[in-house]
């Protein structure tokens, strides 16, 4: 078979009509009108209508093709010729042609489908079939198919597109993009590594880069001066939905600039990057100090695509009679509160009492939240009548409030309960009142960070990680009071709510480098010991630099406005961290483990909580929580040994059938119909009738730590 | 009598119901769920336990009429008969039928003991809904009668489709209705590693049997199954890691006692699950507990082998249409005081908790009695096997 000829179906157009061509692709879908069979022919460039008539197809031909099924694989040669009028198809680019079939050649044959891919109707004015409603596991076991409709196609390519756009654009600007190891050291701080254990060193492992901060770093210090790479990295984390154990970021570093420098370069960056999903932003970003953000939004993320700041009205109840405030003010407490303008009618007294009084701002850590409706140049509320006209009259100044405004607050004696607990809400009424505007984007910096946070010892932890260069440089190590109020070279670029990345502007001065590494309460063994090969490079001359990270799959996601970062991903992994195309992870051989030295890993070390272990009898008695009385251990003993015998006996005995869990299993253990739903028993208390402790609705236990 | 009941219902018999069960006493034991009776299933890890609705099988039971007359005391989850008293009340006509989990023989046995009817049906007939389990790939609610009408209409009522219970396989419910044996064209079975093993006295009344009823006209055949010992080390295996997992719930948080003055969560449920269980059974527990977490491979090799016995059994029940065992173990000491010494107790019986299969205990006036059994779902032929031999006893007139 020759496809030197080969055209692409989607880019057929009026100007071909007449001309034969070659054409290859998958059979979307078919229409058979009995001996006349229509065919949307699919390839990545789109799809064609292809016809097979006695009229001008060889009747052999006609035969082969009445066997075709979704997905065969096929190609064809044939005239192009327009559609007869009111037969167009406005559902495909191609719908004002059709090819008229001469010859044809099954390639490959495909069994029936898991899941349907075509989502373009075969006529006008039928709804698209659409593979949207497939389970995703379905979906990513069968990736190669997913991947042929051209949804998933689309994502891909313009993920490409993203990623040319930015190796251009860096390269523009005198970026080398440079490789870094995936096979590296496992560095003691940040998340979790995945490690690789190593054949040829026994017992020592191999770690998986979390980000390849130290190289980047190194780099400057070898004089690149600029650096970029597509980095691919791993996180061994606990998954939220729109983590992937392994991820794409953008990793930038720069010597001889500041964090103006950065802005700059990102900012046009991203500009360029969001212009590909056809989303224009506006230049230059806004920024915003970490503390602003919190004070007014609750969130060093914010999405500010919607108002409903906050604002502190503390002080507006000094000398206030209602003993819920007064006590938290004597406690050092702060009030905070937002103003949804005009949107009383939706937010009724039963809603803000009851759902939101009651049920959610509790479960976002506030003990309470006070509400009220201003109506007739009135507030009213609950406990309006506990406040003082002058209080009222204050917080509608305040609050700039008009009739129909509705007040939230929170008061805590912790500030950190109260933005914490108003910024939930604030997120939670913004969604459900429709106060974010579609297809709108925000981008906006965060900066100044607070460099030091305090430690539960009353020392202090780097916020970022400890390079990071401060604000000033004249600080006291051992003033905690003064470290604490240091601020960082760091900064996030925020987009809609969502950390796209961040980076700061690092040390390069190793005196300050100590400093800071006092201030931590480490000494230089420890430094050395934790990060030596690093610190000695910082003894040659290392330059001023800083740079950033941005999280591609994210960012790919957002710009493509697609449900999950899953969804521009080609082969991603699933929620619970497994593939269900490999069946990665998977478990290994024996001989595997034992070539590397694992199987007698970590015996020598005793993990926590663990001394009792060491005996059989008191192992089995720890992991199955059966404590075993002292006069029961030479049962147990008996038992072990009995047991030990059993297993001898059954493995000597073994069969190669497959094993049985039940002689009738069920077929399926969900039942058609049947809805998921609490038990009465649950909902009306009675599950807690046989419980030895209870407090209030909830069993209560022993704490899980001393 | 109070020695025989654990709990009594003493509120109005249920007479206004009618149906199939109409004024049919039945005890259970307190493993089976009735609203509001203490369900402690023989443990302290279930203590002062009361079930907060019916099992699936009190409500049918009610639903046809059958009078619940209290839940007879039961050994500790049910698992072999120590302290159990299971039948006693069949013994000495309080009730007229007994339903009890048999999870390694112990409805036979019991049966064997009070000298009536013991049935276990086959594995997936019954709903498990409201039975505090403990093997559960293995037990099925038993039925003990002092006749097979009894027991075939209770099985009738109480086996069926359940909505809740997910478990239970898709498969079309088996006709029970009474049919007719035809002696000349049935054949019994009879395993010669089973006739072997037992001592010549039980041999030669086991054999009197099998020729009484090779002059009524059955076809007697001796089938051999060298694998037969195995049923007790899959039962012992499997059954003990099941176990160990099934009573993982009881962790004093939801139901049992808690263990005063635990510092924190893992002493807590370390000691509550320590006391919450007596030695006999924890034992059984520590046992599955060692497979799990030190040789998992074992459980898995079991699994193999349980399947090849399951295959291996119906290949012979395509030799004969019904088999015939022992119930009792004449060498099984009357004490139990080990694990060793309970599972010496299901040598005859176990087999048919492997393979699901349903087995029905011959009272004798003579003697202990025997067993007979069929394949899975061949519950109804089962009993008409034993309605047969029950009129053939005597002399024709049931």
């Amino acid at each position: 078979m020759n496809y030197s000829q080969r055209v692409f179906c989607g880019k057929l157009s009026q100007e071909d009509v007449g001309r034969t061509v070659q054409l290859c692709g998958w059979v979307d879908a078919y229409r058979d009108h009995g001996g006349l069979l229509f065919i949307h022919l699919r390839d990545r460039s789109g799809i064609v209508q292809i016809v097979f008539s006695p009229d001008f197809t060889p009747s052999d031909v006609c035969q082969a093709a009445a066997t075709l099924r979704p997905e065969y694989c096929i190609t064809v040669t044939g005239a192009v010729r327009k559609r007869m009028e009111g037969t167009e198809n406005p559902n495909i680019e191609t719908g004002q042609l059709e090819v008229f079939v001469d010859g044809m050649t099954i390639l490959s044959e495909s069994d029936p489908l898991p899941f349907v891919i075509t989502d373009k109707a075969m006529v006008a004015g039928v709804e698209s079939a659409g593979g949207e409603n497939v389970s995703e596991d379905l979906r990513m076991q069968y990736r190669y198919l997913d991947i042929r409709r051209p949804a998933m196609q689309n994502n891909l390519l313009l993920r490409h597109r993203i990623f040319q756009g930015v190796r251009q654009f860096l390269d523009s600007r005198g970026f080398v993009e440079v490789e870094t190891p995936v096979l590296t050291a496992s560095t003691p701080e940040g998340a979790r590594d995945y490690l690789v254990p190593s054949r040829v060193h026994p017992q020592n492992f191999y770690a998986l880069p979390q980000s390849p901060q130290l190289f980047k770093q190194l780099l400057m210090i070898g004089g690149l001066e600029r650096y970029f790479q597509l980095a691919r990295c791993f996180r061994d984390e606990d998954l939220r939905p729109n983590r992937q154990p392994e991820f794409t970021q953008l990793d930038i570093e720069a010597s001889f600039i500041d964090e103006e420098f950065l802005y700059e370069l990102i900012e046009e960056l991203t500009v360029k990057m969001f212009a590909v999903g056809g989303i224009e932003l506006k230049r230059p970003f806004a920024r915003m100090s970490y503390t602003e953000a919190m004070d007014t939004t609750g969130s060093d993320r914010p999405d500010l695509r919607f108002g409903l700041r906050f604002v502190d009205v503390t002080d507006a109840f000094k000398s206030t009679n209602y003993s819920i405030f007064r006590q938290i003010l004597q406690r050092g407490g702060c009030i905070k509160g937002i103003n949804i303008k005009g949107q009383s009618e939706k937010l009724s007294k039963n809603v803000l009492q009851n759902e939101y009084a009651k049920e959610i701002a509790p479960s976002f850590g506030a003990k309470g939240m006070t509400w009220m409706r201003a109506e007739n140049g009135k507030l009213e509320s609950n406990i309006v009548q506990f406040f003082s006209e002058a209080e009222l009259d204050e917080l509608k100044r305040r609050f700039d409030v008009h009739d129909g405004d509705v007040l939230i607050m929170v008061a805590d004696p912790s500030h950190s309960i109260v933005t914490s607990a108003l910024g939930q809400l604030r997120l939670h009424l913004a969604d459900r009142l429709g106060l974010i505007p579609e297809n709108s984007f925000y981008p906006v910096w965060i900066t100044e960070f607070p460099l030091f946070e305090p430690t539960d010892e009353g020392g202090v932890t780097s916020s970022h990680h400890p390079f990071t260069a401060p604000d000033r440089t004249d600080f006291d190590p051992k003033n905690i009071e003064e470290l604490l109020s240091l601020k960082s070279r760091a900064y996030d670029l925020v987009m809609n709510g969502e950390e796209l990345g961040g980076g700061s502007i690092r040390i390069n001065n190793r005196d300050v480098q100590r400093k800071i590494f006092a201030a931590l309460g480490l000494t230089e063994e420890d430094m050395k010991e934790k990060f030596g090969f690093f610190l000695r490079a910082f003894d040659f001359g290392a330059p001023p630099h800083g740079g950033l990270a941005l999280g591609m799959d994210r960012t790919v996601s957002m710009i493509l406005r697609t449900a999950s970062i899953r969804e521009v991903i080609a082969f991603p992994k699933n929620r619970s961290a497994a593939c269900p195309l490999t069946g990665a992870p998977s478990a290994v051989k024996r001989e595997q483990l034992a070539e590397l030295g694992l199987l007698n890993l970590g015996e020598k070390e005793v993990l926590p909580g663990t001394a009792q272990k060491e005996n059989l009898l008191d192992r089995v008695s720890w992991v199955s929580r059966l404590g075993i009385a002292e006069e029961e251990r030479p049962v147990m003993e008996t038992i072990l040994e009995q047991a030990d015998n059993l297993a001898a006996l059954v493995q000597d005995l073994a069969v190669s059938e497959k094993p049985i869990r039940s002689v009738a299993p069920a077929a399926s253990r969900t039942r058609p119909g049947a809805k998921a739903q609490r038990s009465t028993l649950a909902t009306t208390g009675q599950l807690l009738k046989s419980a030895p402790a209870v407090k209030g609705n909830y069993f209560k236990v022993a704490n899980i730590i001393e | 009598m109070d020695s025989i009941f654990f709990y009594r219902n003493s509120e109005k018999s249920n007479d206004s119901g009618k149906g199939a069960l109409q004024k049919l006493k039945v005890a259970v034991q307190p493993n089976i769920s009735v609203k509001g009776w203490p369900t402690e299933a023989g443990s302290a890890a279930l203590a002062d336990f009361k079930a907060l609705e019916d099992a699936v099988v009190a409500e049918r039971l009610s639903g046809q009429g059958a009078n619940i007359v209290g839940s007879v005391k039961m050994s500790e989850f049910g698992f072999g008969l120590k302290g159990s008293q299971a039948g006693c009340a069949l013994a000495e006509k309080s009730a007229d039928a007994e339903l009890m989990l048999d999870v390694a023989g112990e409805a036979r046995l019991a049966a064997a003991r009070a000298g009536v009817y013991g049935f276990k049906p086959s594995y997936g007939l019954i709903s498990r809904i409201g039975l505090v389990g403990l093997i559960p790939s293995m037990e099925t609610c038993g039925i003990l009668a002092h006749n097979i009408k009894s027991i075939r209409d209770i099985l009738q009522t109480i086996a069926g489709h359940d909505e809740r219970d997910f478990s239970l396989p898709d498969e079309k419910m088996p006709d029970f209705s009474s049919q007719k044996i035809d002696p000349k064209k049935t054949t019994l079975g009879i395993i010669e590693e089973v006739l072997k093993d037992l001592p010549s006295g039980k041999r030669k009344v086991l054999e009197k049997e099998l020729e009484d009823l090779k002059k009524a006209g059955f076809v007697i055949k001796e089938l051999s199954f060298p694998d037969y010992s195995q049923f007790m080390l899959i039962h012992q295996i499997v059954g003990s890691v099941e176990a160990s997992s099934c009573t993982g719930r009881y962790d004093s948080v939801r139901y049992g006692r808690r263990a005063p003055g635990a510092k924190n969560w893992n002493e807590m449920y370390l000691q509550s699950r320590g006391a919450a269980f007596g030695t006999l059974l924890k034992s059984y527990l520590f046992q599955g507990a060692f497979f799990q977490f030190e040789r998992y491979n074992a459980y898995e090799d079991a699994c193999r082998l349980r399947a090849q016995l399951v295959s291996e059994m119906q290949k012979l029940s395509a030799k004969a249409d019904f088999l015939v065992f022992p119930t009792h173990n004449p060498a099984a000491s009357g004490t139990v005081d080990s694990l060793a010494d309970l599972y010496e107790q299901f040598v005859y019986t176990a087999f048919a908790n492997v393979t699901g299969q349903p087995a029905l205990h011959i009272p004798s006036t003579v003697d202990a009695g025997f067993q007979i059994a069929a394949k899975r779902l061949d519950d109804g032929r089962l009993l008409d096997l034993g309605d047969y031999l029950l009129s053939h006893r005597h002399g024709g007139k049931s």
